[in-house]
């Protein structure tokens, strides 16, 4: 590795970064504290933000981190430009966004993205313009399908997965039914990562596909537990799984069966909307460490927010994977000579990560040039409790989803 | 056989959803001549008023009182200032006005309240009756007696009293009717007044049966025409007969392999095939 | 009247045809030298549904019938064209063809039982076929690219359907469904100007005045049904071809109730009211996003616009503005 002049400026930025981190000052870039005023960097997201959900908050949180960045020397001097588009949840505005960003405003990169329609509609357009995405959430197959998608997050499969593995270690469950909505490219591959595993490790795991319009919840859940499950795992949006739950309390199997969940029930209005009848009684898989967990990065992340970012953003799990997408972009870019920064060398230079390391993440991320990205697939266990949740589990678990093998084969190439 | 009881029961749950909304829709349609589209929205912003009202510690009847009057006061203002503008166009560009308002009000509680998991939470949860194996809470065994008796009320307020005949007259020939003497701004008044109340009633009823989420209350009023349609738009009784019989099919269906994935459809199912089946008796609304 | 004036009333008929394939030609050919990506892809989406709210116009326009199921056509459009484009590789144009019959033909089999059906009756029956059509495709979704009946791909990216080799860029593409447009309207437009169109009007009228006058009112009511139905199909494929996919949620029934919506909005009684009902669908939202426009707030002011052109345009925008113009040319000639 050369020592130059530009690799000991970065190394002593990320040094004062920790010192600063200490001190409770958000830490981004360069860290000088020096406002940039060069020509901008040009970034954009594609966000679900109107619909049956809002995922906004990813791309929120990589604006306040390149807010910061800006604030603080920006790229080598050149301030970062992130603009944010709303889909709507609809596949034809999504490519009218793509079409906005990558065509008309001529990003080098999108960072932070978070949607559920625009990975399948984009990824195409994507590698045509060697366009990285490094997304915040993915949630589709095709996220995590795509040569020039990034997701930092899980996903829900791995999600799924390393749940069973959990019920299955703590509470012996031997026969699992896992509930997931009946969507393409969801409803025939998210669950099947718990059923896999669980046929390689003798738990029977059976899948309930559900309509997500369903008016009714009961019969769902009474369908489910007439198969006599140990546990039922559920891999649904929250606004879906909180009636599930309520139609499970009042047909009284929250305590004859244990309840866990993928990622997304991990939101905290959830413990007070669900009720008394799970404090204690409902595990959940986060993709990152918890929110309120007192590692350096976690700080700097929340410091960011604090002084970056508006009072309305959420501080959540979507928060998070935005700020890492934001800082892996960034510290990649810094590596970069700043009047060679074009989108061919952004994106090699994306795809170089390798390593990169936060104790918001539980192994180091990477991109790599492989057909497909998921790098992140650990994560810890926390419980509902009171009204909020307390970590159950002794660090994190891996995923030991058998459609993972490529990537662990890559892993081993890239010794992580 | 055994095995249906338990799904036979718990649709009844949702059976009252249908049948509730149903009826809401027939008694709109009967007493002003428009298919009401913002019934659902109507109901869902009542019962996020509830939602909120309850969250501030405010007493159950409080809230309710003030989610109905929000229903009621939409209501009223579309009423009594934007029906009577389309009251001379035909009864489909009367009832696309009330998609309109659907859109504004549906907007409206999105934007305001936004997108968050709640739950509509209300004291009457608590207990449950035990029928097979399955408990039907009383938020649900009083859905099915507002179902009953809305539709008891509603059929003999419009064939007992004055005022029902009179909004009968205006649904049916609204010009004639008006050189006939009938007060139509009165009886207009009166019309929207009671579909406002209706819909906040289901509204509250609905976010604690089915989910506190506006898009979603929205919308249930489209398998709820599925109930309507049977009821020939007319009938209340056969339309209550009708969600109900359509919910518990809707339930059992879950049981039934490759179709189970596809039971939201049912209530679309059943009415078509009530279409076809009874052709004579189906000509003309 | 006199020969002359049928001569010359003929002209001025075949002129207001040429009028309207020329507009639309014109459209398609400036809009690409003058819009950025972004507008490029939105308009097309806009002329393509602008084709699906003609038919919709011809129903309620000329028959007084209310459909609400037709963006659900749209949807079997773009299956049939999906599966016949990455199943049998097909070229294009034969795709867009058997989507607009395959859709024309299930328009007229699904509006055979509702036929008998009027007025709010039918509107209601039609949406429950839409309802029908929402649970089923959100379940199967579209194909891209996968074996099998459903055509669906595991394990790797789905793939896109090919456009035609004259429109392969967006630009082109978009002169290309302006071309299908033009087709389309003029197709309904000799429809209405022969024995279809004097069919129509007089069932419109009644029934029985029709059936009076000789008229078979089965099968000019079946046909109205194919020819809403090829129109959604034909628009279902060309909106296929422009985004390379489709998606089973963006198919709600909701969507069908929009669309009759805004093409009563638009204009149900003039082709231009289409092109209007098309560019509301699609170009006015886009235009509240591009402007930041949180997504709710859109939506609200969506529907006061809505019930404001209910109110005060009877024959829809398009026919606020053309009766406008005709009456500026009036005043300008006297």
């Amino acid at each position: 590795m050369k020592i130059t002049l530009k690799r000991i400026a970065v190394a002593s930025a990320l040094l004062s970064a920790g010192a600063a981190m200490a001190q409770g000052k958000p830490a981004c870039g360069l860290n000088n504290g020096k406002a940039a005023s060069g020509e901008p960097i040009a970034l954009g997201a594609v966000v679900g933000k109107t619909g049956p959900d809002d995922f906004s908050a990813s791309a929120l949180a990589s604006q306040a981190y390149f807010k910061c960045v800006n604030a603080n020397g920006g790229i080598n001097g050149r301030p970062v430009e992130l603009t944010i588009v709303d889909d709507q949840w609809n596949p034809e505005v999504a490519a009218q966004a793509a079409a906005k960003l990558v065509k008309d405003r001529k990003v080098l990169a999108m960072v932070g993205s978070s949607s559920f329609v625009e990975c399948g509609v984009n990824a195409k357009l994507y590698a045509q313009e060697d366009v990285m995405v490094i997304a915040g959430v993915g949630v589709p197959r095709e996220c995590f399908f795509a040569k020039n998608y990034v997701p930092v997050n899980a996903g829900p499969r791995v999600s799924a997965t390393v749940v069973a593995m959990y019920a299955a270690q703590q509470y012996k469950a031997k026969k699992m039914v896992c509930v997931i909505p009946n969507i393409p490219s969801l409803g025939n591959w998210a669950c099947d990562g718990a059923k896999d595993w669980g046929k390689a490790n003798g738990v029977e795991v059976d899948v309930i596909a559900v309509d997500p319009g369903s008016p009714d919840a009961t019969s769902t859940m009474l369908q489910a537990a007439a198969k006599k499950p140990d546990a039922i795992i559920l891999n649904l949006p929250k606004g879906i799984m909180v009636p599930m739950l309520a139609a499970a309390e009042q047909q009284g199997l929250a305590k004859k069966i244990h309840f866990v969940s993928s990622t997304p029930a991990y939101n905290l209005d959830v413990p007070k909307t669900i009720g008394a009848a799970w404090n204690g009684n409902f595990d959940i898989h986060l993709e990152f460490m918890p929110v309120e967990s007192a590692g350096a990065d976690n700080l700097n992340w929340k410091a960011t927010m604090e002084a970056f970012g508006n009072k309305s953003d959420p501080r959540d799990s979507f928060a998070q994977a935005g700020y890492l997408a934001a800082r892996i972009a960034t510290e990649a870019l810094l590596k970069m000579d700043p009047k060679k920064i074009d989108r061919a060398s952004v994106s090699t230079a994306l795809r170089n990560v390798k390593g990169f390391k936060s104790d918001i993440l539980c192994r180091p991320f990477y991109v790599g040039d492989g057909a497909r990205h998921n790098a992140n697939s650990s994560g810890p266990i926390s419980q509902v409790s009171g009204n909020g949740f307390k970590q159950v589990s002794n660090g994190c678990l891996m995923a030991a989803d058998p459609e993972l093998s490529d990537l662990r084969e890559q892993e081993k190439k890239l010794g992580l | 056989m055994p095995d249906l009881l338990p799904f036979l029961i718990s649709g009844l749950g949702v059976g009252a959803v249908y049948a509730l909304s149903g009826v809401g829709l027939v008694v709109l349609y009967r007493s002003s001549g428009v298919l009401n589209f913002a019934f659902g929205a109507l109901g869902a912003v009542a019962a996020y008023v509830a939602w909120s009202a309850l969250d501030h510690e405010w007493p159950l009847w409080l809230a309710a009182l003030a989610a109905v009057a929000t229903s009621v006061a939409i209501s009223l203002v579309y009423g009594r200032l934007l029906a009577p503008r389309l009251a001379e166009r035909e009864p489909t560009v009367r009832s696309i006005g009330t998609l309109g308002l659907a859109l504004v009000v549906l907007g409206f509680t999105e934007w305001f309240w936004g997108e968050q998991p709640r739950r509509l939470v209300l004291p009457t949860d608590a207990g449950a009756i035990e029928f097979a194996d399955v408990r039907l809470t009383y938020t649900r065994v009083l859905g099915l007696a507002a179902a009953v008796s809305m539709m008891a009320t509603v059929g003999l307020l419009l064939a007992r009293t004055r005022i029902g005949l009179a909004m009968r007259a205006l649904a049916d020939q609204r010009a004639l009717s008006s050189i006939l003497g009938i007060r139509v701004l009165q009886v207009d008044t009166a019309a929207w007044v009671i579909s406002g109340a209706f819909a906040g009633v289901c509204g509250l009823l609905l976010a604690n049966i089915v989910r506190l989420q506006a898009t979603v209350l929205t919308f249930l009023v489209i398998p709820a025409f599925a109930a309507a349609i049977i009821g020939r738009l007319t009938s209340l009784p056969v339309t209550v007969a009708a969600g109900l019989v359509i919910g518990m099919l809707e339930a059992v269906a879950v049981l039934v392999p490759g179709f189970s994935a596809f039971r939201t459809a049912t209530p679309f199912i059943i009415a078509l095939l009530a279409i076809v089946l009874w052709r004579d008796a189906s000509r003309k609304a | 009247m006199t020969p002359h004036s049928i001569q010359c009333e003929r002209r001025a008929a075949r002129l207001a045809l040429l009028r309207m394939v020329l507009v639309v030609g014109a459209f398609g050919a400036l809009v690409p030298w003058l819009a950025n990506a972004y507008w490029i892809k939105t308009l097309t989406s806009s002329l393509a549904l602008a084709i699906a709210a003609a038919g919709v116009a011809l129903l309620y326009g000329q028959l007084g019938l209310v459909s609400l199921c037709q963006y659900s056509l749209l949807g079997v459009g773009g299956w049939v064209a999906l599966r016949v484009g990455h199943g049998l590789h097909w070229p294009f144009e034969a795709c867009v063809a058997a989507g607009g019959l395959s859709a024309g033909t299930v328009g007229m089999l699904a509006g055979l039982p509702a036929l008998r059906l009027k007025g709010l009756y039918l509107a209601l029956v039609t949406l429950m076929l839409a309802g029908g059509f929402q649970v089923v495709i959100s379940a199967t979704g579209f194909p891209d690219g996968g074996a099998g009946f459903l055509g669906r791909i595991s394990g790797s990216e789905r793939l896109m359907l090919p456009r035609p080799a004259i429109a392969q860029g967006e630009g082109a593409y978009f002169a290309y469904v302006a071309a299908w447009l033009a087709t389309m309207l003029a197709l309904l437009e000799l429809h209405r100007r022969t024995r279809a169109g004097r069919s129509w009007a007089l069932i419109r009228r009644g029934e029985a005045v029709a059936e009076g006058a000789g008229v078979n009112v089965l099968l000019y009511q079946t046909w109205a049904f194919g020819l809403a139905g090829v129109c959604a199909g034909v628009a279902g494929a060309l909106l296929a071809g422009a985004v390379g996919q489709l998606d089973g949620r963006a198919f709600a029934a909701s969507e069908s109730v929009m669309l009759f919506a805004l093409s009563l909005i638009g204009g149900a009684y003039h082709w231009a009211g289409a092109l209007v009902a098309g560019l509301l669908l699609r170009a006015v939202p886009s235009l509240l996003v591009d402007l930041g426009v949180n997504g709710y707030l859109a939506m609200v002011f969506f529907g006061a616009a809505l019930l404001h052109a209910l109110i005060t345009a009877p024959r829809g925008l398009a026919g606020q503005w053309l009766a406008a113009f005709q009456r500026l040319r009036a005043k300008g000639r006297a």
